[in-house]
Protein backbone atom coordinates (compact mmCIF):
# COMPACT_ATOMS: atom_id res chain seq x y z
CA UNK A 1 0.00 0.00 0.00
CA UNK A 2 2.81 2.60 0.90
CA UNK A 3 4.48 2.14 -2.61
CA UNK A 4 0.87 3.10 -4.63
CA UNK A 5 0.56 5.93 -2.64
CA UNK A 6 3.57 7.54 -3.17
CA UNK A 7 2.34 6.98 -6.99
CA UNK A 8 -0.24 9.66 -6.16
CA UNK A 9 0.76 12.98 -6.07
CA UNK A 10 0.78 14.35 -2.75
CA UNK A 11 -1.70 17.11 -3.41
CA UNK A 12 -4.76 16.89 -5.59
CA UNK A 13 -4.25 20.60 -6.84
CA UNK A 14 -6.97 20.78 -8.98
CA UNK A 15 -9.42 19.98 -5.95
CA UNK A 16 -7.71 22.04 -3.92
CA UNK A 17 -8.11 24.79 -6.57
CA UNK A 18 -11.63 24.59 -6.75
CA UNK A 19 -12.44 24.66 -2.99
CA UNK A 20 -10.50 27.82 -2.48
CA UNK A 21 -12.29 29.79 -5.47
CA UNK A 22 -9.14 28.99 -8.17
CA UNK A 23 -6.76 31.87 -6.57
CA UNK A 24 -2.83 30.10 -7.14
CA UNK A 25 -1.62 32.71 -5.13
CA UNK A 26 -4.34 32.13 -1.96
CA UNK A 27 -3.23 28.63 -2.32
CA UNK A 28 0.39 29.50 -1.93
CA UNK A 29 -0.36 31.30 0.93
CA UNK A 30 -2.54 28.65 2.71
CA UNK A 31 0.11 25.57 2.05
CA UNK A 32 2.71 28.51 3.50
CA UNK A 33 0.72 28.39 6.74
CA UNK A 34 0.00 24.67 6.56
CA UNK A 35 3.98 24.41 6.31
CA UNK A 36 4.21 26.36 9.67
CA UNK A 37 1.43 24.57 11.32
CA UNK A 38 2.43 20.97 10.41
CA UNK A 39 6.20 22.46 11.81
CA UNK A 40 4.36 23.14 14.84
CA UNK A 41 2.42 20.08 15.66
CA UNK A 42 5.14 17.81 14.35
CA UNK A 43 6.85 19.05 17.52
CA UNK A 44 4.19 18.74 19.49
CA UNK A 45 3.79 15.52 18.24
CA UNK A 46 7.05 14.35 18.92
CA UNK A 47 6.83 15.51 22.29
CA UNK A 48 3.41 13.45 23.03
CA UNK A 49 5.02 10.62 21.71
CA UNK A 50 7.66 10.66 23.82
CA UNK A 51 5.34 11.59 26.63
CA UNK A 52 3.00 8.84 25.94
CA UNK A 53 0.49 11.84 25.90
CA UNK A 54 -2.87 10.57 23.97
CA UNK A 55 -4.91 13.00 24.44
CA UNK A 56 -2.37 15.18 22.74
CA UNK A 57 -1.77 12.78 19.83
CA UNK A 58 -5.62 12.84 19.73
CA UNK A 59 -6.13 16.42 19.05
CA UNK A 60 -3.03 17.62 16.80
CA UNK A 61 -4.08 14.56 14.80
CA UNK A 62 -7.46 15.60 14.23
CA UNK A 63 -6.30 19.23 13.84
CA UNK A 64 -3.86 18.03 11.33
CA UNK A 65 -6.17 15.88 9.81
CA UNK A 66 -8.50 18.75 9.17
CA UNK A 67 -5.73 20.96 7.79
CA UNK A 68 -4.76 18.38 5.09
CA UNK A 69 -8.31 17.45 4.20
CA UNK A 70 -8.91 21.66 3.52
CA UNK A 71 -5.99 21.79 0.85
CA UNK A 72 -6.33 18.08 -0.66
CA UNK A 73 -3.46 16.45 0.45
CA UNK A 74 -4.69 12.60 0.98
CA UNK A 75 -1.78 11.09 1.79
CA UNK A 76 -0.69 13.55 4.35
CA UNK A 77 -4.82 13.40 5.75
CA UNK A 78 -4.28 9.64 5.81
CA UNK A 79 -1.48 9.82 8.22
CA UNK A 80 -3.04 12.68 10.44
CA UNK A 81 -5.98 10.47 10.76
CA UNK A 82 -3.55 7.35 11.90
CA UNK A 83 -2.50 9.41 14.30
CA UNK A 84 -5.41 10.89 15.48
CA UNK A 85 -6.70 6.93 15.91
CA UNK A 86 -3.70 5.91 17.54
CA UNK A 87 -4.18 8.63 20.11
CA UNK A 88 -7.74 7.45 20.88
CA UNK A 89 -7.01 4.05 20.58
CA UNK A 90 -3.94 4.47 22.89
CA UNK A 91 -1.73 3.09 20.57
CA UNK A 92 1.96 3.97 21.00
CA UNK A 93 2.94 1.98 17.91
CA UNK A 94 0.33 3.33 15.79
CA UNK A 95 1.34 6.74 16.74
CA UNK A 96 5.31 5.63 16.23
CA UNK A 97 4.14 4.72 12.75
CA UNK A 98 1.93 7.71 12.13
CA UNK A 99 4.86 10.27 12.86
CA UNK A 100 7.13 8.51 10.77
CA UNK A 101 4.33 8.54 8.03
CA UNK A 102 3.82 11.91 8.46
CA UNK A 103 7.26 13.07 8.08
CA UNK A 104 7.86 11.44 4.85
CA UNK A 105 4.69 12.49 3.79
CA UNK A 106 5.29 16.21 4.29
CA UNK A 107 8.65 15.84 2.70
CA UNK A 108 7.42 14.31 -0.67
CA UNK A 109 4.76 17.20 -0.08
CA UNK A 110 7.49 20.19 -0.03
CA UNK A 111 9.65 18.72 -2.54
CA UNK A 112 6.59 18.03 -4.85
CA UNK A 113 5.69 21.70 -4.57
CA UNK A 114 9.62 23.28 -4.99
CA UNK A 115 9.46 21.23 -8.06
CA UNK A 116 6.58 22.13 -9.48
CA UNK A 117 7.52 26.21 -8.06
CA UNK B 1 -34.50 54.77 16.89
CA UNK B 2 -35.63 51.47 15.52
CA UNK B 3 -36.31 52.68 12.51
CA UNK B 4 -32.72 53.27 11.34
CA UNK B 5 -32.41 49.25 11.43
CA UNK B 6 -35.55 48.88 9.26
CA UNK B 7 -33.99 47.90 6.20
CA UNK B 8 -31.35 45.59 5.62
CA UNK B 9 -30.97 44.68 9.12
CA UNK B 10 -28.67 41.78 8.27
CA UNK B 11 -27.16 42.91 4.88
CA UNK B 12 -23.60 41.71 4.86
CA UNK B 13 -22.04 44.37 5.21
CA UNK B 14 -22.80 45.52 8.63
CA UNK B 15 -22.72 41.53 10.04
CA UNK B 16 -20.11 40.47 11.89
CA UNK B 17 -19.35 36.71 11.71
CA UNK B 18 -17.27 35.10 14.24
CA UNK B 19 -14.47 31.78 12.42
CA UNK B 20 -13.85 30.00 15.43
CA UNK B 21 -11.13 27.30 14.58
CA UNK B 22 -7.98 25.65 15.71
CA UNK B 23 -7.03 24.85 12.39
CA UNK B 24 -5.04 27.91 11.07
CA UNK B 25 -5.54 26.25 7.28
CA UNK B 26 -9.24 26.40 7.68
CA UNK B 27 -9.10 29.25 9.52
CA UNK B 28 -7.67 31.53 7.27
CA UNK B 29 -9.78 29.82 4.29
CA UNK B 30 -13.04 30.87 5.79
CA UNK B 31 -11.87 34.32 6.94
CA UNK B 32 -11.09 35.25 3.23
CA UNK B 33 -14.29 33.84 1.73
CA UNK B 34 -16.48 35.41 4.28
CA UNK B 35 -14.14 38.61 3.77
CA UNK B 36 -15.09 38.41 0.01
CA UNK B 37 -18.66 38.11 1.01
CA UNK B 38 -18.69 41.13 2.46
CA UNK B 39 -18.64 39.83 6.00
CA UNK B 40 -16.91 41.33 8.93
CA UNK B 41 -14.58 38.70 10.34
CA UNK B 42 -13.38 37.87 14.11
CA UNK B 43 -11.51 35.06 14.31
CA UNK B 44 -11.03 32.82 17.63
CA UNK B 45 -8.19 29.68 17.34
CA UNK B 46 -9.57 28.60 20.69
CA UNK B 47 -12.82 28.17 22.91
CA UNK B 48 -12.07 30.77 25.60
CA UNK B 49 -10.91 33.66 22.97
CA UNK B 50 -14.38 32.73 20.88
CA UNK B 51 -16.52 33.13 24.04
CA UNK B 52 -15.63 36.58 24.27
CA UNK B 53 -16.14 37.33 21.03
CA UNK B 54 -19.75 35.26 20.81
CA UNK B 55 -20.78 37.65 24.04
CA UNK B 56 -20.45 40.48 21.98
CA UNK B 57 -24.27 42.01 21.37
CA UNK B 58 -23.19 42.78 17.36
CA UNK B 59 -22.23 39.51 17.02
CA UNK B 60 -25.04 37.70 15.06
CA UNK B 61 -23.55 34.30 13.31
CA UNK B 62 -20.47 32.27 14.13
CA UNK B 63 -19.04 29.71 12.57
CA UNK B 64 -17.33 26.78 15.57
CA UNK B 65 -15.45 24.13 14.94
CA UNK B 66 -16.66 21.28 16.98
CA UNK B 67 -13.16 20.45 18.63
CA UNK B 68 -10.75 22.45 20.03
CA UNK B 69 -9.12 23.47 22.29
CA UNK B 70 -10.48 25.18 25.83
CA UNK B 71 -14.16 24.58 24.95
CA UNK B 72 -15.50 22.77 22.67
CA UNK B 73 -18.52 23.71 19.60
CA UNK B 74 -21.03 22.24 21.70
CA UNK B 75 -20.30 23.84 24.78
CA UNK B 76 -20.01 27.34 23.46
CA UNK B 77 -23.51 26.51 21.77
CA UNK B 78 -24.39 25.32 25.20
CA UNK B 79 -23.65 28.38 27.33
CA UNK B 80 -24.60 30.96 24.44
CA UNK B 81 -27.92 29.56 25.07
CA UNK B 82 -28.46 30.02 28.59
CA UNK B 83 -27.24 33.92 28.62
CA UNK B 84 -29.76 36.48 27.94
CA UNK B 85 -28.18 37.67 25.17
CA UNK B 86 -30.55 40.48 23.48
CA UNK B 87 -30.03 39.81 20.16
CA UNK B 88 -30.11 36.30 18.89
CA UNK B 89 -26.95 34.37 17.54
CA UNK B 90 -26.98 32.03 14.66
CA UNK B 91 -24.60 29.17 15.51
CA UNK B 92 -23.11 26.99 12.70
CA UNK B 93 -20.87 24.00 13.75
CA UNK B 94 -18.04 22.32 12.03
CA UNK B 95 -17.54 18.88 12.52
CA UNK B 96 -14.85 16.39 10.45
CA UNK B 97 -16.43 14.17 8.48
CA UNK B 98 -15.16 10.79 9.34
CA UNK B 99 -14.82 11.68 13.14
CA UNK B 100 -17.90 9.85 15.08
CA UNK B 101 -20.15 12.69 16.15
CA UNK B 102 -23.80 13.19 17.23
CA UNK B 103 -25.67 15.71 15.11
CA UNK B 104 -28.33 15.60 17.94
CA UNK B 105 -25.94 15.92 20.23
CA UNK B 106 -25.21 19.47 18.34
CA UNK B 107 -28.23 20.30 17.93
CA UNK B 108 -29.13 20.12 21.32
CA UNK B 109 -26.49 22.53 22.67
CA UNK B 110 -27.74 24.91 20.87
CA UNK B 111 -26.34 24.82 17.41
CA UNK B 112 -28.68 25.74 14.34
CA UNK B 113 -26.84 24.53 11.73
CA UNK B 114 -24.04 21.96 11.41
CA UNK B 115 -21.74 21.22 8.11
CA UNK B 116 -18.94 18.66 7.52
CA UNK B 117 -14.87 19.52 7.06
CA UNK B 118 -13.81 20.31 4.54
CA UNK B 119 -16.10 22.94 3.94
CA UNK B 120 -17.90 23.01 1.01
CA UNK B 121 -18.64 27.04 -0.13
CA UNK B 122 -21.12 26.91 -1.94
CA UNK B 123 -22.91 25.60 0.92
CA UNK B 124 -21.78 27.49 3.51
CA UNK B 125 -22.83 30.28 1.31
CA UNK B 126 -26.19 29.04 0.77
CA UNK B 127 -26.60 28.46 4.69
CA UNK B 128 -25.67 31.42 5.80
CA UNK B 129 -28.76 32.93 3.88
CA UNK B 130 -30.54 30.86 6.13
CA UNK B 131 -28.70 32.45 8.77
CA UNK B 132 -29.17 35.98 7.86
CA UNK B 133 -33.34 34.83 7.31
CA UNK B 134 -33.53 33.77 10.79
CA UNK B 135 -31.66 36.61 12.01
CA UNK B 136 -33.93 39.64 9.85
CA UNK B 137 -36.79 37.79 11.56
CA UNK B 138 -35.68 37.82 14.97
CA UNK B 139 -34.90 41.78 14.49
CA UNK B 140 -37.95 42.27 12.99
CA UNK B 141 -40.04 40.62 15.89
CA UNK B 142 -37.76 42.51 18.30
CA UNK B 143 -38.98 45.61 16.02
CA UNK B 144 -42.81 44.96 16.27
CA UNK B 145 -42.36 43.74 20.40
CA UNK B 146 -40.91 47.50 20.84
CA UNK B 147 -43.49 48.92 18.89
CA UNK B 148 -46.26 47.22 20.80
CA UNK B 149 -44.29 47.70 24.26
CA UNK B 150 -44.51 51.52 22.84
CA UNK B 151 -48.02 51.45 21.60
CA UNK B 152 -49.41 49.44 24.66
CA UNK B 153 -47.85 52.33 27.02
CA UNK B 154 -47.78 55.58 25.73
CA UNK B 155 -50.46 57.61 25.24
CA UNK B 156 -50.86 57.88 21.03
CA UNK B 157 -51.54 61.93 20.83
CA UNK B 158 -49.32 63.19 23.40
CA UNK B 159 -46.75 60.61 23.64
CA UNK B 160 -46.71 60.84 26.69
CA UNK B 161 -47.35 57.35 29.54
CA UNK B 162 -50.78 56.34 28.99
CA UNK B 163 -52.60 56.29 32.26
CA UNK B 164 -52.16 52.66 33.06
CA UNK B 165 -48.51 52.74 32.94
CA UNK B 166 -48.06 56.23 35.05
CA UNK B 167 -49.91 54.42 37.68
CA UNK B 168 -47.89 51.68 37.59
CA UNK B 169 -45.00 53.69 37.43
CA UNK B 170 -46.61 55.44 41.44
CA UNK B 171 -47.44 51.56 42.52
CA UNK B 172 -43.65 50.95 41.97
CA UNK B 173 -42.60 54.60 43.30
CA UNK B 174 -44.94 53.66 46.39
CA UNK B 175 -43.53 50.50 46.91
CA UNK B 176 -39.90 51.83 46.42
CA UNK B 177 -40.83 54.50 49.20
CA UNK B 178 -42.86 51.67 51.95
CA UNK B 179 -39.41 49.88 51.60
CA UNK B 180 -37.83 53.04 53.52
CA UNK B 181 -37.03 54.97 50.09
CA UNK B 182 -37.01 58.58 49.08
CA UNK B 183 -40.35 60.92 49.40
CA UNK B 184 -41.88 61.63 46.03
CA UNK B 185 -44.13 64.08 44.57
CA UNK B 186 -47.27 63.81 42.13
CA UNK B 187 -48.87 66.74 40.14
CA UNK B 188 -52.27 66.45 38.69
CA UNK B 189 -52.56 69.34 36.08
CA UNK B 190 -54.92 70.19 34.38
CA UNK B 191 -55.43 72.83 31.27
CA UNK B 192 -57.57 76.16 32.23
CA UNK B 193 -60.32 76.98 29.97
CA UNK B 194 -59.84 73.88 27.78
CA UNK B 195 -63.00 73.43 26.34
CA UNK B 196 -62.95 76.92 25.40
CA UNK B 197 -59.70 76.68 23.28
CA UNK B 198 -61.31 73.99 21.69
CA UNK B 199 -64.75 75.40 20.81
CA UNK B 200 -62.81 78.85 20.37
CA UNK B 201 -59.92 77.31 17.65
CA UNK B 202 -61.48 73.60 17.32
CA UNK B 203 -60.30 70.24 18.43
CA UNK B 204 -57.38 70.03 16.54
CA UNK B 205 -55.98 72.78 18.27
CA UNK B 206 -56.91 71.37 21.35
CA UNK B 207 -54.63 68.60 20.32
CA UNK B 208 -51.61 70.86 19.56
CA UNK B 209 -51.59 72.15 22.83
CA UNK B 210 -52.04 68.91 24.57
CA UNK B 211 -48.66 67.79 22.47
CA UNK B 212 -47.26 70.85 22.94
CA UNK B 213 -47.55 70.91 26.74
CA UNK B 214 -46.21 67.03 27.60
CA UNK B 215 -43.04 68.44 25.19
CA UNK B 216 -42.52 71.28 27.23
CA UNK B 217 -43.01 69.63 30.38
CA UNK B 218 -40.68 66.19 29.68
CA UNK B 219 -38.10 69.00 28.24
CA UNK B 220 -37.82 71.10 31.14
CA UNK B 221 -38.98 67.89 34.01
CA UNK B 222 -35.36 66.51 35.30
CA UNK B 223 -34.91 63.13 33.42
CA UNK B 224 -36.60 61.00 36.22
CA UNK B 225 -39.79 62.34 36.09
CA UNK B 226 -42.19 60.70 34.37
CA UNK B 227 -45.70 62.64 32.31
CA UNK B 228 -48.81 60.96 31.63
CA UNK B 229 -51.79 61.42 30.49
CA UNK B 230 -54.44 60.46 33.05
CA UNK B 231 -57.71 61.69 31.09
CA UNK B 232 -58.73 64.40 28.23
CA UNK B 233 -56.84 67.60 29.64
CA UNK B 234 -55.91 66.22 32.39
CA UNK B 235 -51.93 64.93 32.69
CA UNK B 236 -49.97 63.32 36.12
CA UNK B 237 -46.18 64.22 36.72
CA UNK B 238 -44.28 61.56 39.03
CA UNK B 239 -41.68 63.54 40.66
CA UNK B 240 -39.17 60.53 42.26
CA UNK B 241 -37.04 61.83 45.03
CA UNK B 242 -38.56 64.85 46.11
CA UNK B 243 -40.29 65.90 49.02
CA UNK B 244 -43.29 68.48 49.11
CA UNK B 245 -40.62 71.78 48.85
CA UNK B 246 -39.46 70.42 45.60
CA UNK B 247 -42.59 69.33 44.40
CA UNK B 248 -43.59 73.10 44.62
CA UNK B 249 -40.58 74.45 42.89
CA UNK B 250 -41.02 71.76 40.06
CA UNK B 251 -44.89 73.03 40.02
CA UNK B 252 -44.22 76.40 39.75
CA UNK B 253 -41.63 76.01 37.19
CA UNK B 254 -44.10 74.40 35.07
CA UNK B 255 -46.90 77.27 35.96
CA UNK B 256 -44.11 79.76 34.71
CA UNK B 257 -43.20 77.74 31.60
CA UNK B 258 -46.66 77.17 30.22
CA UNK B 259 -47.74 80.71 31.28
CA UNK B 260 -44.54 82.32 29.16
CA UNK B 261 -44.47 80.09 26.78
CA UNK B 262 -47.40 80.80 23.27
CA UNK B 263 -48.11 78.09 21.21
CA UNK B 264 -48.52 78.14 17.63
CA UNK B 265 -51.56 76.58 16.22
CA UNK B 266 -51.19 75.53 12.42
CA UNK B 267 -53.66 78.50 11.44
CA UNK B 268 -50.57 80.61 12.68
CA UNK B 269 -52.45 81.73 15.33
CA UNK B 270 -50.61 82.06 18.80
CA UNK B 271 -52.18 81.09 21.94
CA UNK B 272 -51.37 81.85 25.79
CA UNK B 273 -52.63 78.96 27.96
CA UNK B 274 -52.03 78.67 32.16
CA UNK B 275 -52.82 75.17 34.30
CA UNK B 276 -54.11 74.62 37.43
CA UNK B 277 -52.12 71.87 39.44
CA UNK B 278 -53.12 70.03 42.68
CA UNK B 279 -50.51 67.97 44.11
CA UNK B 280 -49.14 66.13 47.14
CA UNK B 281 -45.85 64.50 48.45
CA UNK B 282 -45.19 61.39 49.90
CA UNK B 283 -42.73 61.87 53.02
CA UNK B 284 -44.23 60.28 55.56
CA UNK B 285 -46.10 56.73 55.86
CA UNK B 286 -49.63 58.38 56.05
CA UNK B 287 -50.53 57.92 52.08
CA UNK B 288 -49.10 54.91 51.01
CA UNK B 289 -52.23 54.02 48.81
CA UNK B 290 -52.44 55.12 45.56
CA UNK B 291 -56.25 55.84 45.80
CA UNK B 292 -55.56 58.39 48.69
CA UNK B 293 -52.63 60.13 46.74
CA UNK B 294 -54.85 60.62 43.43
CA UNK B 295 -57.75 61.86 45.32
CA UNK B 296 -55.79 64.30 47.68
CA UNK B 297 -54.18 65.57 44.29
CA UNK B 298 -57.92 65.66 42.98
CA UNK B 299 -58.99 68.14 46.08
CA UNK B 300 -56.05 70.27 45.82
CA UNK B 301 -56.77 70.48 42.13
CA UNK B 302 -60.00 71.39 42.69
CA UNK B 303 -58.96 74.18 45.41
CA UNK B 304 -56.64 75.96 43.01
CA UNK B 305 -59.46 76.14 40.08
CA UNK B 306 -62.02 77.44 42.63
CA UNK B 307 -59.22 79.76 44.29
CA UNK B 308 -58.74 81.27 40.16
CA UNK B 309 -56.82 79.15 38.26
CA UNK B 310 -53.27 79.74 37.41
CA UNK B 311 -51.90 78.40 40.18
CA UNK B 312 -50.93 75.25 42.34
CA UNK B 313 -51.89 73.66 45.69
CA UNK B 314 -50.32 71.39 47.23
CA UNK B 315 -51.27 69.29 50.54
CA UNK B 316 -48.49 68.04 52.24
CA UNK B 317 -48.42 66.30 55.06
CA UNK B 318 -47.19 68.54 57.69
CA UNK B 319 -47.79 72.04 55.05
CA UNK B 320 -50.05 72.71 52.40
CA UNK B 321 -48.41 75.38 49.82
CA UNK B 322 -50.03 78.00 47.04
CA UNK B 323 -48.12 78.92 44.26
CA UNK B 324 -49.34 81.74 42.40
CA UNK B 325 -47.90 84.13 39.92
CA UNK B 326 -47.29 86.90 42.17
CA UNK B 327 -45.82 85.22 45.45
CA UNK B 328 -44.16 82.28 45.26
CA UNK B 329 -44.92 79.38 47.73
CA UNK B 330 -46.67 80.33 50.60
CA UNK B 331 -47.83 78.42 53.61
CA UNK B 332 -51.24 77.84 53.55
Amino acid sequence: MPEKDSTIPPINKEEALARIGGEEEFLNELLEIYRQEFNRRYVELEKAVAEKDFQMIRESGHSLKGASANLSLPALREAAYEMEMAGKNQDLSAAKNALKKLKSEFDRLQKFLSQKG
Amino acid sequence: MEENRKEGAASQKNVSILVAEDDPVARRLLEKKLKDWGYRVYKADNGEKAWEILRQPDLRIAILDWMMPGMEGPELCFRLRQTRKPRYTYLILLTAKDTSFDVIQGLEAGADDYMTKPVNFMELKARLQTAHRIIELEDRLLQARKKLMRLATTDSLTHAWNRRTIMKFIKEEISRYTRGGRPFGLLMIDLDNFKQINDTYGHQAGDTVLRNLVKLFIKNLRNYDRVGRYGGDELIVLLPASDIFNTGILAARLLDLTRKSKIRLRTGEKISITLSIGGTAVDSLSQTQINNLIQTSDRALYLAKKLGRDRAILFGDSVNLEITEKQNARKR
